[in-house]
């Protein structure tokens, strides 16, 4: 209980500076919220009338006391790209994100974690060498990169998937899955072939210990050594980097989201940095890091589920 | 030593050469004219002798644009890992040697600064900056600080726990000279292994950044903005695209392999 206690006090505090870090960031911008209403070749005197109304020419700390308490009371104020309030616009791209970071991480351990294993019951023969020849290429391109291959080759080439827009999961699932099917592939891959290395090493290492030896001493089969006893012991930290791959998933999404335009919280994100939308600018990026954060965190207490040997304390 | 003599320090160590130099003569050996000629009745051609990797919309050369590229790319991703580590050095060593409340405030800070994705980091930066070469540099070098502050700062605490900084310490050795003499040395092999998978990093991110219009600027080449310029022609000249993606992908994997090479030498605790 207290541990309980002790870590949601921690959220908290990291929520708090999440904000001040992303008012600071924002707010050393040479323009302000007022000419971007106005333009540059507004009336000085009209604009400075717009910035005492707006509060601008208030103390910083009052702007961010102001910002704050919108944040927490619901309101997040209106985007001026898009003329419509930032709250639920950032929800709805929220949800329209959360299916290809669902996808491509789904995608990423269905296959890294078997080829790591591959790769590491192979060790240093020409499984291992393919293996890990194909992530240490995988993790050297860029994910727009494969991005432009996919389109080329399933949008392009095959016609078997459209290359842009985004459907709501609500309206047709299927052609919802079908739009995300490629973005989430060009940020899977890169994550799988991260994730493949990751399992390879962590593999190696369990499978080089001594109780891998009594279990195959003991006449277990190779499948259980590897999978039952092996894997079992593994798969904490694999899980662990890939929740850490969460923060890197939601910095990619603004490239590929873009390139694919998927109108989710990367391609709004963008669009707000694009036009120096101000205020949507912070939203977004409050709201991202607020996710990887909790992402994180999740992924924390689920380890202490999965091996019963870290205890809360 | 031995680490290098494999086929993946090899090539690793070869490509990341070949790339630096590129990066420092192709820009004084490739005339401007080659770079910036625009052959009009070869808009988009594939690769012909004339032209071997081809031309972009304006009919300028390919091979000529992706050469001086590398500069731009080297450039931005080696100055904005060395401002990572500059800064990013007394941060770590203030918090793993002194520990206490100064470590609890800086790294607790830090663990803040790492719920923002780097690239969303970078691009944030770089928006309010202002996109150009030097704001690009800064920009990327403030996203990766926070991860850099972290591992030195592991290295320090580490190092601050041995018997020979103990020892050190029961002779006197005052703060300052401990950090110089015993903690700096003993950490270096660590930074140099991140330094070189940050910088693998940085390639990607400055092509990121640039693909976006958010990094380099036109007329300065790089391959970021040649991909994105690649993206309207992707249908009649694919090579567009594949070119300086090809360059981005060779690069950062010459600096993965060199970089997990690096970490079997130097860094033997850790496996790549």
């Amino acid at each position: 209980m207290a541990y309980l206690i002790n870590r949601l006090l921690s959220v908290a505090l990291t929520l708090f500076l999440i904000s001040v870090i992303t008012f600071a960031v924002t707010n050393i911008l040479p323009g302000d919220v007022a000419m971007m209403i106005m333009g540059t070749q507004s009336n000085p005197e009209a604009l400075a009338g717009l910035r005492e109304s707006l509060g601008l020419n208030d103390p910083q700390i009052v702007q961010y006391g102001r910002w704050i308490g919108g944040i927490l009371t619901g309101d997040w104020g209106t985007s001026l790209v898009f003329k419509e309030p930032i709250g639920p616009l950032i929800a709805q791209k929220v949800t329209a994100s959360a299916l290809i970071v669902v996808m491509s991480m789904t995608i990423a351990l269905v296959c890294a974690i078997p080829l790591g294993v591959w790769a590491a019951v192979h060790r240093d023969r020409w499984q291992d060498g393919t293996a890990s020849t194909a992530a240490l290429i995988g993790v050297s391109l860029p994910d727009f990169f494969w991005g432009i291959m996919l389109i080329l080759l399933f949008a392009r080439g095959l016609g078997w998937l459209p290359s842009s827009g985004f459907v709501h999961p609500a309206d047709d699932f299927t052609l919802a899955v079908r739009h995300a099917f490629l973005p989430s592939l060009a940020l899977g891959l890169g994550l799988m072939a991260h994730l493949t290395r990751m399992t390879r090493a962590t593999m190696t290492g369990i499978l080089g210990q001594e109780f891998i030896r009594v279990a195959r001493a003991k006449g277990l089969s190779e499948r259980t050594v590897v999978w039952r006893y092996g894997l079992a012991n593994a798969i904490g930290p694999v899980l662990t980097v890939a929740g850490l791959q969460v923060g890197y998933l939601f910095g990619s999404i603004i490239v590929v989201e873009s390139l694919f335009n998927y109108t989710g919280m990367g391609w709004l994100t963008y669009q707000a940095l694009l036009n120096r939308d101000i205020p949507l600018i912070q939203g977004s990026v409050f709201v991202i890091a607020a996710v990887v954060m909790l992402a994180n965190l999740a992924v924390d207490l689920l380890y202490t589920l999965i091996d019963p040997r870290i205890r809360l304390a | 030593m031995r680490g290098f003599l494999t086929p993946k320090g090899l090539i690793g160590a070869a490509i990341v050469i070949i790339v630096l130099a590129i990066a420092v003569f192709a820009p004084l050996i490739i005339p401007d004219k080659l770079a910036t000629a625009m052959d009009m009745r070869a808009r988009l051609s594939g690769p012909t002798l004339a032209h071997p990797f081809g031309t972009d919309q304006l009919g300028r050369d390919l091979f000529y644009r992706v050469m001086l590229g590398a500069r731009t790319s080297v450039l931005i991703a080696g100055s904005a890992v060395l401002m990572s580590i500059v800064i990013g050095l007394p941060l770590g060593i203030v918090s793993g040697y002194y520990g206490g409340v100064i470590d609890n405030v800086l790294m607790r800070l830090v663990d803040t600064l790492l719920s923002f994705p780097a690239l969303l980091l970078a691009l944030t930066i770089s928006a309010v900056l202002g996109p150009n070469l030097t704001n690009t540099i800064i920009a990327i070098g403030i996203a990766f600080t926070p991860f850099l502050a972290r591992i030195i700062r592991g290295e320090a605490l580490r190092v601050a726990q041995m018997p020979y900084v103990e020892a050190a310490r029961a002779a006197g050795t005052t703060d300052a000279m401990m950090i110089v003499r015993h903690i700096l040395p003993n950490i270096m092999p660590a930074i140099i292994v991140q330094g070189t998978i940050s910088l693998a990093f940085a390639i990607l991110a400055e092509a990121g950044l640039s693909f976006l219009g958010l990094g380099t600027q036109p007329p300065d080449a790089s391959w970021g903005l040649m991909i994105q310029a690649s993206r309207d022609y992707l249908d009649v000249a694919p090579w567009t695209a594949l070119v300086p993606g090809a360059a981005v992908a060779l690069t950062v994997l010459g600096l993965n392999m060199f970089g997990d090479v690096l970490r079997d030498v130097l860094d033997p605790r850790t496996t790549s």
